[in-house]
């Protein structure tokens, strides 16, 4: 510690450890905060219909629409080392073979941020069920400067009827009359610092196993078994959806006038 | 001229300081940076305020940082005095081959 430069090197150094052991000590406090995470899942509407993948293939597949209600309380979720939790939907059904784990697809996620994430337009927004009011593209509710508020606490979703976001099919091409469907909840729970945990089913420590999270197992119907209406095949495009995809349509452009 | 503002120059930017400012230096960067980590967990676990607790922990580093690596006058209040100059030959009896050497 004799001379200037020693000094800088050793507050350094020392600096080093203690914001590292300081990060650890968050890191692990994630896991003493207790957890009591429910969700009620049910279906409200399954059909099945043919397409194609993207506009200019010839290859003809199977595609189930799935809406679904979901009732969940994630808000123990949040403590505070957690920035974000990603949340999705699943869609588990067996595979052609037994010998084979079932298959899973994604129909719905979404990005819950905490109150300690700052603000980006690819987070959830919480629809508002008593709004009668259409609803507003991101565009137009930057141009009205009104912040899209969420009319529950954080972790707290009441969804009823809800479009999926992808509609999905399955690598044989065909998911027709195949059984034993459920849905399922699933979560990424992303700290600040620490490690990412997924659900978790069992108790552990003070953390308790997800209530609910499954859907009761439903058919997905038979090709076309109701005539579907273009609306009822709706998907809905998450706040992200903004995202130009390689591959995917490009956004629509103003006509130049 | 030059030479002596050269000579000061070096010694602002050496910064040397004495045994006893070295300790206290040593004992001051510990406890500070070390109760910074302590008051940033706690402080930001009761208020439930990660980004707090990161501040805390930058704040204090930032003043140990300033309070250690200058070298601040009180580091410097027990200089250590040169051995007063002495008579080597007075001390030393170095005999070669029967002549005094030293």
């Amino acid at each position: 510690m004799h001379s200037t430069l020693v000094r800088l090197q050793n507050v350094f150094g020392f600096f080093t450890t203690v914001a590292f052991t300081v990060a650890t000590l968050i890191a692990l406090s994630s896991f003493v905060s207790p957890q009591t995470p429910s969700a009620n899942i049910s279906l409200r509407n399954v059909q099945v219909v043919k397409g194609r993948p993207h506009y200019y293939s010839s290859k003809r597949e199977e595609y189930a629409h799935i809406k679904f209600d979901l009732d969940a309380d994630l808000s123990t979720l949040f403590n505070w080392n957690t920035k974000q939790v990603f949340l999705y939907m699943k869609a588990v059904y067996p595979s052609t073979r037994a010998s084979e784990p079932p298959s899973e697809a994604i129909i719905w996620d979404a990005i819950l941020a905490s109150s300690s994430a700052p603000w980006n337009q690819n987070h959830f927004v919480h629809p508002d069920p008593k709004s009668k009011l259409p609803k507003q593209s991101n565009k137009k509710r930057a141009a009205a400067k009104t912040a899209p508020k969420s009319p529950f606490p954080i972790g707290e979703l009441h969804l009823e009827n809800q479009k999926p976001k992808y509609q999905i099919t399955d690598i044989t091409g065909k998911l027709g009359n195949r059984t034993d469907v459920t849905l399922e909840l699933g979560w990424n729970v992303q700290p600040w610092v620490g490690a990412l945990t997924w659900t978790n089913w069992r108790e552990i420590g003070v953390w308790k196993g997800l209530q609910g999270g499954r859907s009761k197992a439903f058919a997905f119907p038979e090709v076309g078994a109701k005539a579907a209406r273009p609306k009822d095949l709706e998907t809905e495009k998450g706040s992200e959806g903004h995202r130009l995809v390689v591959g995917e349509e490009v956004p629509l452009k103003k006509a130049v006038v | 001229m030059a030479d002596q503002l050269l000579e000061q120059v070096r010694d602002a930017v050496e910064g040397q300081i004495d045994f006893e400012g070295q300790r206290l230096a040593e004992m001051l960067s510990t406890v500070l940076l070390g109760a910074a980590g302590i008051l940033a967990f706690l402080v930001g676990y009761m208020m439930q305020d990660i980004k707090l607790a990161l501040y805390i922990g930058l704040a204090g580093s930032a003043l140990t940082f300033v309070v250690v690596v200058p070298p601040w006058p009180f580091y410097n209040k027990n200089p250590e005095d040169w051995l007063p100059p002495h008579n080597a030959a007075s001390q030393y009896n170095i005999d070669v081959d029967g002549q005094k050497v030293g």
